[in-house]
């Protein structure tokens, strides 16, 4: 199979990733639940990580807090920030996991508003947004169906200027852009695990760059036993019941080759497939391709092809033994900002384990689809 | 032998605080607080010999952790807070 849906997950993994994983079944507890080997086996692994995190992300150990996913990650943020009724800025490229619960919430949700790939009209649609009384900005650094780098870093300053909190949805950006919590002065950023950090699903970190974020689940922490409540510091406060150490132990490993090959290099990769697949595509009969600027997009690419449903073009793609995704990409909005909401897009996305006779392989079966359809 | 308990926040605390002393030579063990000393229940602390207290003190203040308390282990393993 070509794989070319990392944008949802990461299927290629480095080898010790699985390895990691293997070994914490049978050699791992939990941290902070006793004394015994297997609990400070737990204990270091989880440290590691944490550590790693703060090393690669710009935060504290203590403040990068392990989730499900980056949907559990962004839940914590929104809710510790946004009351209910509140007043949210967002991006006109967000995902469900960030408008879902704003809508939960009942708050009254601003849309910055932009042409693709313009990230200057982006940051003045949020100047005009961001006003005394907003309770948080939010906004995906990377969008999750076109690749679109949303120029966060300004965004950041803004927010920082009018006192506003600011929450950034790193999903599609973790492990190929720049990204530090001390640098943007963000309130929270959060992640998967399981798309560029190359850990297994089910893995998700939340950095905080404040203590009195709201738990969405309470419960045991081995620590501060005989309180009633959540205690009061982090991680802890965030992270109630036993934590998923097999995918702790195996996203350790995934961001140890994200270290290993460097930002700069995994980036590099995936824009050299992205224009490559973007011109090829391009001389299809038929196919219209979203692609931007150099800098403005990273290894996402959305196209459609005229007289062909997208969902029949993914299908036709996975009969072929090409993995993509098509449809709206829990991104309705996103669809909606760029005017493709009526059709969604299909999407390839790449990782640092795709190589140019993939994006020729895909390019040729889409020429042969187009050609079909007359 | 004499040793300093320096009690943690949580168990990450403890964990980065042995790591600080650890880098400056200081030989730190992590360990849970015993009940007596644990306050709230189910607290860690890093243990760390007498003669090392100062150039911990200072080394973690220069890292921003701060230690929430810490106690002095006697011989006969009897603990007395240490004001801070």
């Amino acid at each position: 199979m070509i794989y070319l849906d990392s944008a949802a997950t990461t299927l290629q993994k480095p080898p010790q990733v699985a390895r990691a994983c293997a070994w914490a079944v049978s050699s791992l507890s939990t941290p902070g639940r006793g004394s015994h080997p297997a609990a400070a086996r737990a204990a270091r692994t989880a440290y590691r990580c944490r550590a790693l995190v703060g090393e690669l992300f710009g935060c504290p150990a203590e403040r990068v807090i392990f989730t499900f996913n980056a949907t559990h990650g962004l839940n914590i943020a929104i809710k510790s920030l946004v009351p209910p009724g509140g007043r949210a800025v967002i991006s006109g490229y967000e995902h469900n996991a960030v408008t879902r619960p704003l809508h939960g919430l009942g708050a009254r949700i601003a849309v910055a508003e932009a042409p693709l790939f313009d990230r200057s009209a982006m940051l003045r649609s949020f100047e005009r947004l961001v006003v005394p009384g907003t309770d948080a900005v939010i906004c995906t650094h990377v969008s999750n169906v076109f690749g679109f780098a949303l120029p966060v870093e300004e965004i950041a300053a803004l927010c920082r200027w009018r006192g506003v909190p600011f929450i950034v949805d790193a999903s599609q950006s973790a492990g190929v852009l720049p990204l530090s919590l001390e640098e943007l002065g963000a309130t929270f950023i959060a992640m998967p695990g399981h798309k560029g950090l190359y850990g297994p699903q089910g893995t998700g970190l939340l950095l905080c760059g404040r203590e009195d974020a709201v738990p969405l689940l309470e419960g045991g922490t081995g620590s501060a036993s005989a309180q009633p409540m959540m205690p009061d510091f982090l991680p802890d406060r965030l992270e109630a019941g036993t934590h998923n150490m097999t995918g702790v132990a195996g996203l350790l490993e995934g961001l140890r080759f994200v270290q290993r090959t460097g930002l700069r290099r995994i980036r590099e990769h995936e824009a050299k497939l992205t224009a490559a697949a973007a011109a090829r595509l391009r001389r299809v009969p038929g196919a219209q391709v979203f692609s931007g600027p150099l800098g403005s997009q990273t290894g996402v690419l959305s196209f459609r092809l005229a007289g062909l449903e997208c969902e029949a073009v993914g299908e036709a793609l996975a009969q072929r033994g090409i993995a993509v995704r098509a449809g709206l990409h829990c991104a309705p909005l996103a669809h909606r900002t760029a005017g493709t909401f009526e059709t969604g897009t299909v999407r390839v996305s790449f990782s640092a384990f795709n190589h140019l006779r993939e994006v020729e392989a895909l390019t040729a079966a889409v020429a042969g689809l187009a050609s079909r359809r007359g | 032998m004499v040793y300093y308990l320096i009690v943690c926040r949580s168990l990450t605390y403890a964990q980065r605080t042995a790591a600080v002393l650890e880098r400056v030579g200081i030989a730190a063990r992590l360990m849970r607080s015993p009940r007596i000393i644990a306050g709230e229940g189910c607290g860690y602390s890093v243990k760390i010999a007498e003669r090392n207290l100062a150039l911990a003190l200072t080394t973690l203040a220069r890292q921003g952790l701060s230690p929430k308390r810490v106690f002095l282990q006697n011989g006969d393993g009897s603990y007395r807070e240490v004001g801070l």
